[in-house]
Order: C-alpha cells, then sequence, then structure tokens
C-alpha cells in the first residue's frame, strides 16, 4: 500500500516538480528493457525522441513513466517509476492526457461513458505490445470491443448485419470510443458515443448517401427519432436490418391514428379504406411507396 | 520480462469476433523485418483460392454471407519505418488490405507520415450488397450494387500549435436493382421496375486547428456534392402483380436527376484545464440543397381496362439548414469527482418546394405547388456527477433534460380559375420534455473483480410517435472477473418503454443476458466461449380496413423474439508449427413457441398479424482453420467453414453453404 501511495505521489509531481536533473534520458532505460527498446522506433511515441527538440519530460520513456533517476538507482522497482500496471484509472487518464487531450475526438473523454466505468487508455491501447498497425491497440479493434460489449457481438453473428466481423466496417466508423458531444437526433442526450456525419447528423449517412436528402417530403420519423427507429443498426434476424419480420407491422405500430402523435398532432395517419389488409396486396407497404425515407414528388413516398 | 508475459496474455483474452474463416488470423510471429538503408520494412501477404458450394437459397446465402470462388489477395501487410525518426520523405508508410481481387468485402488502409511536417490516411473500401429481400416487397426491391468509399485525411504540421487539415471523400454506388410502382389511381396495381442505381457524393473538407491560451480552436469547412441520376424504366408490357385484374403497363419511362450540395461548417474550441476543469464547445452549422427534376410517362390499361396514359413532371429544390450548439463544462473539484454540464441546441428546418403538373391522356389538371415545413428545435441539458469514494467503491448519477420543439406545415397552392382560396399556412407545433435520471455504482471488492450497476429512468410528456419513449426504465449489471490469462463477465439488461394513451397504447420490453469468457493458459492453447439472451416483446395498437371497407379497431400488433445466441473458438498450437483453430457460431430466435406460423389468435384476428407475431429461423456457422508453418517466413493455411441458414415457417429461404480455402501466407 505504502509503494501504491509512493506512485500516485509520483504522477501528482511528475513532471511539474521533477527537476531537470531527476531524468536520465531513455538511453538509460534501454539497458535494462532491451526487448521495448528493440521495437521503440516503431512506436508513435518515439517521435519525441526523434524530435530532438523535446523537454526531458516529454521525451521518450520519462515522458510516460516519469524521472527515472530513483528507479534506476533503486536498480528497478515500481515504486519508483510510474508504472501503468500500479495506476489507478482515473491517474492513467490523466498521465495519458497530458498530451493526448489535443484532438478534438478525444475532447469529451472525461465525462464519456467509458471513463465513468474506469476504461481508460490501458484498458484498449497496449503502449509496447500493441499487434495493430495503427493507433497502438491492444488486439484487432473488433475483438477489443467485443470484450466488454457481449450484447453487440451477438446482434453481429446474426444473419443479417453491417460487415464488422468480415472487416469491413469499424466500430468507429459510427461510434467514438473516446466520448462524443451529444446525439442531434433523439432525446436524453442519447444515443451515447456516437460519430457524427458532416458535422452533425447520423453517422448512417456517411455510406447511405442517398437517405440523406434534404427531401420535400421528409418522412419525420426518419429525422425526429433517427434510422433505428425501424432498423437495428448492429444486427437483425430481419432483411434490411429491419426490426420486423414484416414491413407492413413495422409501419402499422406508428400509422394507426391513435392520440395526438405524428407531425399534425392528431395521430400518425392509418392506411385509409382502399388498403384492405386482409389482400396480400396491401400488406407489402413499400411496394407502393417505395421512396420511404423520404421523396421529392410525391408526399405518399410513392415515387 | 514476467509482466510483459502476463500483459500479453491479458491482452489475448479479449473476446473473438467469428470472423471468416479466412483470411487467417493466426500470429505469424514477431518478425524484425529487414533493414534498408534508415529504415525498417516489415511485410507480409496472404493469397490463396476460397470456393463456395451453395444448396438452397443462394439469394439469401449472397444476402447474408456471399463469399464466392476465386484466387484472391486475402490480406496484406506493409510496414516502412524509419529507424532514427528522421526519414527523407517519409517516417512511416503502413499499408494494410484484406479482400483484394474480388471478394465481396474488399478494404485498403494506407498511412504516410513525415514526423513533425505530414500525415497523410486514406481508407479505401469496397461492398458488394445483394439483396432479394424477399419478405419486403416480395422480392421486387432486389439489389445487387457495390458501394464503393474512400477517404483522404492529409494533415499538415500534426505534432505543432498550427495543424492544417484537407481532407476528400467519396462515395459510389452502382449496380442493377429492381423497384415497384403503382400506376394508374390510388386501388391500381403495382409493377416491378429495372433501376440502374448511379449514386455519386464527394466531399472536401478543409480546416485547421490553433492553440492560443491553451485553448485549441479547431475550425472545419466542408463541402458535399451529391448527385443520382437513377434511370428506371419498363421495356415490355407488364401485367402487374394482380395479373387477374384489368391493369396493365404498356410502357414506362422515369428520369429524376437529383443534384445537391450540402457545405458545413464546424467551430469547436476546447481545452484541457489542467487538474480542476475541462470545457470544450462546438458549433456546427450544414446547409443542405437538393434540386430535382421528375419527369415520368406511363401508359397502359387503368382498374376498369380503359387505355389511359399519364405524364408527372415535378420539379423544385429542397433545403435542410441545421445548426448545432454544444457546450460543456467538467469540474474535478478533487480527485475522485467529475461534474459535467452539458447544453446542446439543435435546430433543423426542412423546408421543401415542388411544381408538379401532372397529365393524363393529355389533359392537365390544374398544377400543385406543395410547401412543405418541418422544423426541429432540442434544447438539452444534462448534469452528471461522478464520485469516486474509494478505489473500490465509485458512484455516478446525472440527469438529463430535453425539450424538443416540432413545428410542421404541410400545405401547398392551387392553380386554376376561379382562384381557390390561399392555404392554411399555419404551423402546427407541439413540445416534448423528457426528463431522465441516471444512478449507477462501480464496486471493485477485489482488484480483479469489477461490478457495474445502473439505471435509467425517463418520463417524456409527449412523444412523437406510438412507439417513442415516454414512461421508460433500463437497468443493468455488469461483472467482470480478470485474473492474468482469465476473463469472465456477465450481463444482464432490461429495458421496458410503455407509451400508452386513451385509444391505444404501446408497451416494448427488451431483456438480455450473456455470459462470455476466455482464457489463454498458456502459448498453446486458448479458448473463448460467450452465450447471449434476448427477449423481444412489443405490443402496440393497430387500425385498418378489412373487405368491405370494414375498419377494425382495438387490435394489437404483438413481436415476440427470443434469440438465444452462442459461439465458441479454441486455438491450439502444436510445437509452434502447426496452428489449429475451431470455432462455432449458434444464432437461434425460437420466437413464441409455436408450431405454426399463425399460432393462436392473440390481439388479432387477420391471419397476417398472427403470423407476424413471431419469425423463428436458426443461423448457424462452424469453422476450422488450420496453419502450418512451412519455414520461418512461409506458412500454408487452410480452412471449412460451413453456414446453414433455417427458417422454422415456410423455409423458402434456407440454404446450407460450404466454404472454404486454400492459402500461402508470407511474412518477413
Amino acid at each position: 500500500m505504502r509503494s501504491l501511495r509512493a506512485v500516485f505521489v509520483l504522477v501528482a509531481l511528475a513532471p511539474a516538480g521533477a527537476l531537470a536533473a531527476d531524468y536520465v534520458g531513455s538511453d538509460v532505460c534501454k539497458a535494462c528493457h532491451p526487448d521495448v527498446w528493440a521495437t521503440f522506433y516503431r512506436n508513435p511515441h518515439y517521435k519525441s525522441i526523434a524530435s530532438g527538440r523535446e523537454t526531458p519530460e516529454n521525451t521518450g520513456c520519462e515522458s510516460c513513466h516519469g524521472p527515472g533517476k530513483a528507479h534506476v538507482e533503486a536498480r528497478g522497482g515500481k515504486a519508483t517509476i510510474v508504472a501503468f500496471s500500479e495506476l489507478s484509472p482515473p491517474k492513467t487518464l490523466d498521465a495519458c492526457l497530458r498530451c493526448h487531450s489535443q484532438t478534438l475526438s478525444r475532447a469529451n473523454i472525461r465525462r464519456s461513458v467509458h471513463t465513468q466505468e474506469d476504461v481508460v487508455c490501458s484498458s484498449c491501447h497496449s503502449i509496447h505490445k500493441s499487434p495493430a498497425p495503427k493507433f497502438l491497440l491492444a488486439k484487432n479493434q473488433t475483438d477489443l470491443c467485443y470484450t466488454c460489449h457481449g450484447s453487440v457481438r451477438a446482434q453481429f453473428a446474426m444473419p443479417f448485419k453491417h460487415r464488422v466481423n468480415e472487416g469491413v466496417v469499424k466500430c468507429t466508423d459510427c461510434h467514438n470510443p473516446h466520448g462524443a458531444f451529444a446525439a442531434t437526433w433523439r432525446m436524453a442526450a442519447r444515443p451515447r458515443m456516437m460519430e457524427q456525419a458532416q458535422a452533425n447528423e447520423e453517422p448512417c449517412l456517411n455510406c447511405h448517401a442517398d437517405k440523406r436528402g434534404p427531401f420535400v417530403y421528409e418522412h419525420a420519423s426518419v429525422r425526429i427519432e433517427g434510422c433505428e427507429t425501424c432498423h437495428s443498426p448492429h444486427g437483425s434476424m430481419n432483411a434490411r436490418l429491419l426490426r420486423r419480420p414484416t414491413v407492413f407491422v413495422t409501419c402499422l405500430q406508428c400509422h394507426n391514428g391513435a392520440g395526438n402523435f405524428g407531425r399534425r398532432a392528431d395521430g400518425v395517419p392509418a392506411p385509409d379504406a382502399t388498403h384492405n389488409m386482409a389482400d396480400p396486396k396491401y400488406q407489402n407497404c413499400t411496394t407502393c411507396h417505395p421512396r420511404i425515407h423520404g421523396s421529392n414528388s410525391d408526399n405518399y413516398f410513392r415515387r | 520480462m514476467k509482466t510483459t508475459i502476463s500483459i500479453s496474455l491479458l491482452v489475448a483474452a479479449a473476446a473473438w469476433a467469428q470472423r471468416p474463416v479466412a483470411p487467417t488470423n493466426e500470429p505469424k510471429g514477431n518478425p524484425r523485418g529487414d533493414n534498408v538503408a534508415d529504415y525498417n520494412i516489415l511485410q507480409s501477404f496472404e493469397t490463396g483460392y476460397r470456393w463456395r458450394t451453395v444448396g438452397g437459397n443462394g439469394d439469401m446465402y449472397r444476402s447474408t454471407v456471399n463469399y464466392g470462388d476465386g484466387i484472391r489477395l486475402l490480406s496484406s501487410s506493409l510496414s516502412v519505418q524509419s529507424r532514427e525518426g528522421h526519414g527523407g520523405l517519409f517516417d512511416q508508410i503502413l499499408l494494410n488490405t484484406q479482400g483484394l481481387g474480388n471478394d465481396p468485402y474488399q478494404s485498403a488502409t494506407l498511412r504516410i507520415e513525415k514526423n513533425r511536417l505530414y500525415r497523410y490516411d486514406l481508407m479505401w473500401r469496397s461492398t458488394d450488397y445483394f439483396n432479394p429481400a424477399l419478405t419486403i416487397s416480395n422480392g421486387e426491391h432486389l439489389m445487387d450494387t457495390t458501394l464503393h468509399t474512400q477517404d483522404h485525411d492529409f494533415t499538415v504540421f500534426p505534432q505543432s500549435n498550427l495543424k492544417l487539415f484537407l481532407g476528400y471523400s467519396r462515395n459510389l454506388q452502382n449496380g442493377p436493382a429492381l423497384s415497384t410502382t403503382q400506376l394508374f389511381d390510388a386501388r391500381g396495381d403495382e409493377y416491378p421496375l429495372f433501376a440502374n442505381i448511379r449514386r455519386e457524393q464527394n466531399e472536401f473538407r478543409l480546416g485547421g486547428e490553433l492553440r492560443v491560451l491553451g485553448f485549441r480552436l479547431n475550425v472545419l469547412r466542408g463541402w458535399q456534392d451529391f448527385k443520382e441520376d437513377t434511370p428506371t424504366n419498363l421495356t415490355s408490357p407488364e401485367q402487374g402483380n394482380n395479373p387477374s385484374d384489368l391493369n396493365a403497363l404498356i410502357s414506362f419511362r422515369r428520369n429524376e436527376p437529383y443534384h445537391g450540395t450540402s457545405p458545413y461548417w464546424r467551430v469547436a474550441l476546447f481545452r484541457e484545464g489542467k487538474r480542476y476543469w475541462a470545457m470544450n464547445g462546438r458549433f456546427t452549422y450544414v446547409a443542405g440543397n437538393r434540386a430535382f427534376v421528375f419527369d415520368e410517362f406511363s401508359s397502359g390499361a387503368n382498374r376498369i381496362g380503359a387505355l389511359v396514359n399519364h405524364q408527372v413532371a415535378v420539379f423544385g429544390d429542397a433545403r435542410r439548414p441545421a445548426a448545432t450548439g454544444n457546450l460543456t463544462f467538467s469540474l474535478f473539484p478533487t480527485s475522485g469527482i467529475t461534474i459535467t454540464n452539458q447544453t446542446s441546441v439543435n435546430n433543423i428546418r426542412m423546408v421543401g418546394d415542388s411544381f408538379l403538373s401532372q397529365y393524363d391522356l393529355g389533359t392537365a389538371p390544374s398544377p400543385v405547388i406543395p410547401f412543405t415545413y418541418l422544423g426541429i428545435r432540442t434544447v438539452a441539458n444534462s448534469t452528471d456527477i461522478n464520485v469516486r469514494l474509494s478505489p473500490w467503491f465509485a458512484l455516478y448519477a446525472g440527469y438529463h433534460y430535453s425539450d424538443r420543439h416540432i413545428a410542421s406545415i404541410e400545405g401547398q397552392e392551387n392553380f386554376g380559375s376561379p382562384a381557390p382560396a390561399p392555404p392554411d399556412n399555419t404551423p402546427i407545433e407541439q413540445s416534448n420534455q423528457l426528463k431522465a435520471g441516471t444512478l449507477g455504482f462501480r464496486i471493485k471488492p477485489v482488484k480483479p473483480l469489477t461490478i457495474n450497476l445502473d439505471a435509467e429512468i425517463g418520463r417524456a410528456n409527449r412523444p412523437i410517435y406510438p412507439i417513442s419513449e415516454r414512461d421508460y426504465q433500463a437497468f443493468r449489471a455488469r461483472v467482470e472477473y480478470r485474473q492474468k490469462s482469465f476473463r469472465a463477465s456477465a450481463y444482464a439488461r432490461s429495458d421496458y418503454n410503455t407509451n400508452s394513451i386513451s385509444l391505444t397504447s404501446f408497451a416494448s420490453q427488451s431483456r438480455q443476458y450473456g455470459v462470455d469468457a476466455s482464457w489463454v493458459p498458456s502459448e498453446w492453447f486458448s479458448i473463448d466461449a460467450g452465450y447471449a439472451k434476448l427477449h423481444l416483446f412489443t405490443l402496440g395498437g393497430i387500425d385498418y380496413f378489412v373487405a368491405p371497407a370494414q375498419e377494425v379497431k382495438g387490435e394489437s400488433s404483438l413481436y415476440v423474439s427470443n434469440i438465444h445466441t452462442a459461439n465458441l473458438g479454441m486455438r491450439f498450437s502444436i510445437l509452434k508449427r502447426v496452428d489449429l483453430y475451431l470455432g462455432y457460431s449458434h444464432v437461434q430466435d425460437v420466437g413464441d413457441g409455436r408450431a405454426t406460423p399463425f399460432g393462436p389468435a392473440r390481439y388479432t384476428a387477420l391471419p397476417a398479424f398472427q403470423a407476424a407475431q413471431t419469425f423463428p429461423l436458426r443461423f448457424e456457422s462452424p469453422q476450422a482453420r488450420v496453419s502450418l508453418s512451412l519455414s520461418r517466413k512461409v506458412r500454408w493455411n487452410a480452412g471449412y467453414q460451413y453456414y446453414g441458414y433455417n427458417e422454422q415457417f415456410g423455409g423458402i429461404q434456407d440454404y446450407r453453404a460450404h466454404t472454404g480455402y486454400s492459402s500461402i501466407s508470407w511474412s518477413f
């Protein structure tokens, strides 16, 4: 416990309170850690060494692990250096954000659900043993996310899904694991951790560009509640990632004329008397209303 | 060294995705590469032959799996890295590809970087999409398209206080498809049409980031251009979906070029305020605009058999400016407390008009100019607090308030003589306030064990749709145990929503449970297994007509789904020369337990609704792969994967597919 406290003190002090003489330089570190050093030139953090312009507290090993003099004099030991395996999650976050807070995509990291649940940098990134080509991920991105998100893994095992397991779509195409600005669709600041297309739209529109519009006749539910009103974005047992196996049930859940729902506040219009639902002809709504995401020439989305 | 090994084992103890059997995922060792001048070069590629045989519904196979036969560059990787960080034109090149050579899912990523000077990133993807969607429009909305996307991002001075960004993205979708149209009146017939999809989107980005007084100002300007000119036509007479009626289509032609731009701004200011505070603010504005012309001509027989021709010409434009503002403050009064307040404002206006002219047998009824408006303004504020009371116990809570105001106009101007009364374009307005509270605990009684419990309860006073959230509650529990090479977790989550009003009610219940574990006891053996259960139950009021024009009220649409998902993966390494992987994925929706599609007549008397209450099916996929090290640099790989899709009722889309591959991978 005492050693743990010493680590916290080190983190709190380093690098602001450390003296320049406490820094020994990365060349000293490699004497005892040759396995780390051997491939460190491939590590993005090597830039701080290659630069030659950074101050000692921002250079190489000691930029993350703090001044190494005490560690060297003690001939090693976790109590004399900032050892990330011993740091609490908030301290790990503090240590990384000392440099990595400078990116807009991480501007919301401290209030993200991941941080709230103690999922911090070292939970997903492996600084010295990353097998991933970029971002020092501890594992293939999909496997990494599935580690905690078992329910999402189950959805991507379904017959209809975005091709994440196939490697052509990534979780970060739609999500920002470092925390995101509030979604501009739906309410209660949900869904969370979403990337936004262009500057403020649902990420679905990055690929499904034809659904973006604007249309003269917008299907209001798409704009007000988002694509997930009708679709399950991760995976579904139903074609087109629909939430129901048949289209007419998907539609009629809202189009029942009840209450003060809908954009006219007098109920979402129910099918009129010409729609005999006992006739199979009327059980495929999108056959006659194919432009269901929006239309420019017909307010019933027929063309 | 011991620490290093344990870290690598921990990393290995993650859940594996059930990836397709190829490309080979077995580790290729840790080659040191070749040193050439000041660079170190690492390279690997895997090339081989894929095969498949499909029995049953090949279309469904293409919709859900779609791997075909042929020679592929299954994967490749190139890394060129300067050893001292002082390369000539570049310090790093990273190139990774997958599936090149005709796989349905191909991708390539490229990074070229010169320290402190520039960084270039490319992501290129090609995705084949095939889906007849038999359960949608009777398969008449088939799509057989390919989507090509590419994203280029170039950053100048990536490590300095002044950065410049340049970006370009391109999105192309091409391929044949079917669509439908319904003619010649509201009770006419439906006709399948051929469409050759041609969509193109280009986006250019320009921006910069500047650090001033500890703040970072990030500005991005983008221009997005989209156009679609999918022709739709019918070259031979068509009886339509209901050949017994008198409707018939003799000729059909439709052109609808559609083009527009969406220029946008994003301005952000953010600062990590040392120890006690952080803030960020963001403003975005997107000005979407689309212009269109629609020209359609059709001729045939109407529902009483009379010859008709019908022409529709529409032109106009649609506009959707959207502005968003976010302001977030985070306070850290002590090292264990984080308080965050976020305010966001989102304002979207959708305005459009189209001039419509319609000719029936050459006679032009009065043209109309419909005018529509939909405005959505949402103001939200949320406050969250996260208190770390001790290293083993933390508490977090939050209160979220959202106010959404919607204004809608659906009007039109009519022309004629005498002039009709002017339309009433008074907007219909409504507001919905949603108040939600969250509360959660994080408990870590011992270092390897983490327990999370949290809940969210929300109340809305006027949701926009019957299925929207009104009175909802979500509860979640998660337990995770991590000890060196072993990890196990279990979770449970329930989401309930009730949206009841006097005439109808909607209720949805979702419950999820799952357990998974992975264990990497040694370098030659590892295992990963998981099970998840997803229960869905929704009940919503419906209102419909049955013959003869008889309205049915008071019935409900029921949907029940009970999905069991299991996965298993095992890796063996024999004498460090042979790697063997066995995997299995099983997804089964057992529905509500009924034996026939129509089941018991619950909630509705109409058989079509009864049959839509549940849709049990099974989708399973075992796989096996062997990878043999032939030399330090070369491996031979082979694998087999089976896909089985089986619907409990009907089964017209069932298939069984045997797929496999054999490849050589080379790394140095």
